[in-house]
């Protein structure tokens, strides 16, 4: 089901959203990235990048201080 | 990545009072930036989300005019390292603000409003929240007033100025920011004021201020008064130094009153504040510098970097202190007031009745954003 996993745990600002940008490039439209990121910042930005760059946002979700998204590329 | 030139907050805070200008690229989320950014009289503003740059989309830099340094702001300083090393290989004059807006929230800024030989009045503006503290020294001995949870800054201006700090007073119970009254006060040996209509069943170790008409400060006759000006929150308090300065709490602000929301009665509170701008500030002369605990604008910063005014300057730019019918005066100040609350009001409140405990870390990301305590009045 997803394509990609990127996982940013423990990553500052801007890494783990470099890090979804490199990887949403290897994918197709419609494919599938799994995103994890420990980083409060990060995760309010990730989802103020996949709004402004129409992927769609499938599932998100928090669990041991871990945010995870599921993102559709757009 | 190759090395980039970085600025401190304090540097940053020259360079905006220099006069030269500059352009402040905020790169936050659109959001964050809506809610609370760097502001100035010199300072151009212009947010592009720092994940906008990895599209490499060239459109972008036409919104960043070149012809003033440019100053990369984000929320720790990791995001605007890596957009003003674009901007510097393309050329612009381009740096980084060292820590991002958490260094910014911690800027404070001390000012001397006042000095003669036998009193000395310093000001201490924290920039990015616009609450302001102060200083009331004579004789070596000073008091704090309403200062900020970054105790360390009174300690280093006590140091400075060769004063020892003997007393120190909240204004009110602060909903806005965290006090550094108890902490201070802890690590001073001064003793800790507050009224006991703020602080009555908290877990806060202090004096009753309405107990004590004057305190003294110093050997010779500096008097400071505290008249309680309830208004802002049932208890604030107001201080008085010889009918020429008013530390005015959160009740009179340069650009209007307090709001009297917080603890959800606003009519009521109302009232009290109508009592204390009808009644007990009634005898205080117009020449009375009225020192506020907040500003909301910067413009409130006179060219002097003080955030001041007379009293009859207040009185003659706010209608509403003028109006004189107690329930027309209810119903404006009662509409005015924001449905937005501080920034997590109800932990920093928890906090200054001393019910809650907090790692330094969490106090300062619980403080972060704009101060919201200000009613404004137009028209």
């Amino acid at each position: 089901m997803v394509d990609i996993v990127v996982d940013a745990k423990g990553l500052a600002c801007p890494m783990p959203i470099v890090k979804a940008k490199k990887a949403m490039d290897t994918l197709q439209s419609g494919q599938i990235m799994e995103w994890l990121t420990t980083d409060k910042g990060s995760m309010k930005d990730f989802q103020a990048w996949i709004k402004q760059t129409n992927h769609e946002l499938l599932e998100a979700k928090e669990g041991n201080g871990v945010f995870t998204f599921i993102v559709k590329k757009g | 990545m190759a090395s980039v030139r970085s600025i401190t907050a304090e540097e940053l805070h020259r360079l905006i009072n220099s006069g030269q200008g500059v352009t402040i690229l905020d790169i936050r989320n659109e959001t964050d930036y809506r809610d609370w950014k760097i502001e100035g009289k010199q300072v151009t503003s212009v947010n592009i989300p720092y994940f906008l740059f990895l599209e490499e989309e060239e459109q972008l830099y036409a919104q960043i005019p070149g012809d003033t340094p440019t100053v990369v702001v984000c929320a720790k300083g990791g995001s605007s390292e890596f957009v003003a090393n674009l901007l510097t290989e393309r050329g612009y004059d381009a740096c980084s603000l060292e820590g991002g807006m958490l260094a910014w929230s911690q800027l404070y800024h001390p000012v001397t409003v006042y000095e003669d030989d036998k009193l000395k009045i310093i000001q201490i503006n924290r920039l990015s929240k616009g609450c302001l503290s102060y200083a009331v020294i004579s004789q070596g001995k000073g008091m704090i007033i309403d200062p900020s949870q970054k105790v360390d800054v009174y300690l280093d201006l006590a140091e400075q100025h060769g004063f020892r700090i003997e007393h120190v007073v909240d204004s009110h119970l602060h909903a806005d920011h965290i006090s550094g009254g108890s902490q201070l006060a802890d690590r001073t040996g001064a003793t800790y004021y507050i009224s006991s209509g703020e602080a009555k069943g908290t877990n806060l170790k202090f004096e009753p201020l309405e107990r004590h008409p004057r305190i003294r400060v110093g050997e010779i006759n500096v008097e400071v008064l505290a008249i309680p000006t309830p208004g802002h929150t049932p208890g604030s308090t107001s201080f008085l130094i010889g009918n020429r300065f008013l530390m005015s709490g959160d009740t009179i602000f340069v650009g209007g009153l307090g709001r009297p929301d917080l603890g959800g009665k606003a009519q009521e509170w109302a009232l009290d504040l109508y009592d204390t701008v009808f009644n007990k500030l009634n005898g205080i002369p117009d020449d009375c510098l009225v020192l506020p605990a907040h500003y909301a604008d910067i413009n409130e910063i006179g060219d002097n970097g003080i955030v001041g005014a007379a009293l009859g300057e207040i009185r003659e730019n706010n209608e509403i202190m003028r109006n004189d019918n107690q329930d027309s005066f209810r119903e404006h100040v009662a509409s005015a007031v924001s449905t937005e609350k501080p920034p997590n009001f109800e932990e920093i409140v928890a906090i200054n009745r001393g019910e809650l405990q907090v790692d330094a870390e969490k106090a300062i990301e619980l403080e972060i954003g704009p101060n919201r305590c200000a009613v404004h009045h137009h028209g």
